[in-house]
């Protein structure tokens, strides 16, 4: 949907994919064409390259833009696009494979002069040696995938006696997830902040970023909550994150969009931690910031085009602050994705408030996809007036029919730390502690008017066997 | 308050339960009856009388959103949002006689596929071990025994899709 919005805007003839089950999905109906991917699971359908390959050529298409998820950052994807005769709106595969595996990126990035977190050296090695890093590291340390990212395979060890279990679950995870069981250890950073950069490449030498991205408020590693500028960097520490970010994109030979993840640790400084060789689903908070359109950008550099040159020119300047909330189905305590169809569906509006969503009233929930259903994003002169734009919107958005995260993400808004701009990634663990308020009068009485209904003679909407039984009658 | 004589018309309410509370709604025209409070409210519907959008309570407007599943009614009220399910005691009380022991069964937390079973039917297990690995929106959630015992029941195997809440192993 993203991409197809500014494609339009561009005066871009788009095509969609989609999977059978998806036929009547947002992105397919906003494109100018759909083309079938036919039926089966997500690894015939949208992970298949032949059969993305094969819609490209039925639809004459010229150029493919992978999007933010499946293929974006597979270099095989982006081979096999370009030896089709396609222009590749994506990284280099040469910097996505630099960049995918992320042991080596780390390496790259120590020849680069760019900070990373102390971890294995090394990396894969057996347990035994690997229990030797973790005490020259000093506890608690991370287990985490090579292939890896979003989390995936990614536990914390707090003990030496718990370090060889942690390792075969993430080497299992990581061969499942991934096809590659390779872990290393990184050192745990305690009340660290994860700040990230947006940079650009346009392949003709030029390599700039557009500032930074704050991403510490997370739950299972994931972000939920990202905001820009960020309340942990003054003017000094911002640009020399901005240039290592540079000067780590510069070191891949990086070209389109991409993102520099750092952790930031509570004595200032700043380590690499990964590069996300794609369009991040944050991309949004910096477009409002900078008033600017990534995803143009992506098509024009891959059109050939120079970088703007207001973004040559030097440091961005970001224009008040912005924030990100993503709307996952999940469950708001142990954070488990849930399915269930959308009965409900009312979207905040209003000044500086856009929503980006890939559902809508009616729409199914599965389980085999991403439970992110959308994202709010609220931009405002500063930084309290965005926060309180937050908690606006996020009070008009009404979702029925499947679990989410709204009510945690309201507590974020609310919560002190947040308020203050002092916190880090474990806002959300210290959140949950917090007692539920009681239902409202107002809801237990519309809750038994709705159920009242089938006496009015409205069939209930699913057949249910107790209702027939025992259901109350006045 | 002086709606004593609609009440009493009523001749049995509603029992929902939303998280760990629980209430006894009766309505009559009006008028409803929270356990042993009531309250006067006014329906505000829109789309020609279908659709309810808010509700006025003992004089306070608070703007409502309901859609409703079966026994389970989703309410958006003021800015949050509940689920709240009409409680069967009857059936409730069925179903627990039914089971020989409640506790011993593992649920299914969330719709998805059994990923790996790692403990097979009449195995032992231990407080603890995880008897089978789920999988939903590619993470993987190890489901651990709660206490000592023998895999009496696993009705499943491994690539099998389940649903929430589906009894994927009995453990005695």
């Amino acid at each position: 949907m993203r991409v197809l919005r500014t494609a339009r805007e561009m005066g871009i003839e788009t095509v969609s994919v989609f999977a059978e089950d998806d036929a009547a999905a947002l992105h397919v109906s906003a494109a100018d064409r759909a083309e079938p991917l036919g039926p089966g699971p997500v690894i015939r359908t949208y992970l298949s390259i032949p059969a993305i390959l094969d819609a490209a050529r039925r639809s004459s298409a010229d150029a493919i833009h992978p999007g933010y998820g499946f293929l974006s950052e597979n270099a095989a994807f982006a081979r096999a696009v370009s030896a089709a005769g396609l222009v590749w709106v994506g990284a280099p595969p040469d910097a996505i494979d630099a960049m995918g595996d992320k042991l080596r990126s780390r390496t790259r990035m120590e020849k680069a002069g760019v900070p990373v977190v102390p971890g294995s050296r090394g990396g894969i090695g057996d347990d035994a040696s690997l229990a030797a890093e973790a005490e020259r590291l000093g506890y608690p340390v991370l287990v985490k995938a090579s292939a890896g990212g979003g989390g995936k395979g990614m536990s914390r060890v707090e003990r030496a006696n718990d370090l060889e279990a942690a390792l075969a679950e993430g080497r299992r995870i990581a061969a499942a997830a991934f096809g590659d069981d390779a872990v290393y250890l990184e050192k745990l950073l305690d009340r660290a902040r994860h700040v990230e950069f947006q940079v650009f490449g346009d392949g003709r030498g030029n390599v700039v970023h557009l500032g930074e991205r704050e991403c510490s408020v997370q739950r299972r590693h994931q972000k939920i909550v990202e905001e820009t500028p960020s309340t942990a960097l003054d003017a000094d520490r911002r640009r020399k994150m901005g240039e290592a970010a540079v000067a780590a994109a510069r070191a891949v030979g990086y070209v389109g969009a991409g993102t520099i993840e750092f952790l930031l640790d509570a004595g200032g400084r700043f380590y690499f931690l990964e590069m996300n060789t794609r369009l991040q689903v944050e991309h949004p908070i910096t477009e409002e910031t900078l008033s600017v359109d990534l995803v143009r950008a992506q098509i024009e550099v891959a059109a050939g085009a120079e970088l703007p040159v207001s973004w040559r020119a030097g440091e961005p300047v970001a224009r008040g602050h912005a924030i990100e909330m993503r709307l996952y189905a999940e469950d708001p305590v142990e954070f488990l994705p849930r399915s269930g169809t959308i009965l409900e569906w009312i979207e905040p509006s209003g000044p500086g408030v856009r929503v980006d969503a890939g559902v809508g009233r009616g729409s199914r929930v599965g389980v085999d996809y991403d439970p992110l259903l959308a994202k709010l994003v609220v931009h405002a002169s500063d930084r309290a007036a965005a926060v309180d734009r937050g908690r606006r919107a996020l009070a008009e958005w009404v979702v029925l029919g499947v679990e989410t995260n709204l009510d945690l993400l309201r507590d974020v808004l609310a919560s002190d730390a947040f308020r203050s701009g002092d916190y880090s990634t474990d806002l959300v663990p210290s959140l949950l502690r917090k007692e539920r308020a009681p239902v409202p009068d107002a809801a237990w009485i519309a809750a038994a008017l709705a159920l009242r209904g089938e006496r009015a003679g409205r069939p209930p909407e699913t057949a249910d066997p107790w209702a027939s039984a025992e259901s109350w009658r006045p | 308050m002086g709606v004593g004589g609609e009440l009493a018309s009523v001749k049995s309410g509603v029992r929902v339960v939303s998280g760990g509370e629980e209430r006894e709604v009766r309505l009559a025209p009006g008028v409803a009856a929270l356990g042993d409070r009531e309250l006067p409210f006014r329906e505000i519907r829109d789309g020609g009388g279908e659709e309810l959008v808010a509700l006025e309570v003992a004089g306070e407007i608070f703007p409502v959103r309901v859609a409703r599943a079966g026994d389970r009614v989703f309410v958006w009220c003021a800015g949050r949002t509940f689920e709240v399910r009409r409680e069967i005691v009857a059936a409730a009380r069925r179903r627990s006689s039914g089971a020989a022991d409640a506790g011993a069964g593992l649920l299914a937390p969330m719709p998805g596929r059994v990923r790996r079973i790692s403990i097979p039917r009449g195995e032992r297990v231990a407080k603890g071990d995880v008897v089978l690995v789920l999988e939903a929106m590619k993470m993987e959630h190890a489901i651990r025994a709660p206490r000592d015992g023998v895999v009496t029941r696993l009705d499943h195997r491994e690539g099998d899709l389940v649903d929430a809440g589906a009894v994927l192993a009995e453990i005695s």
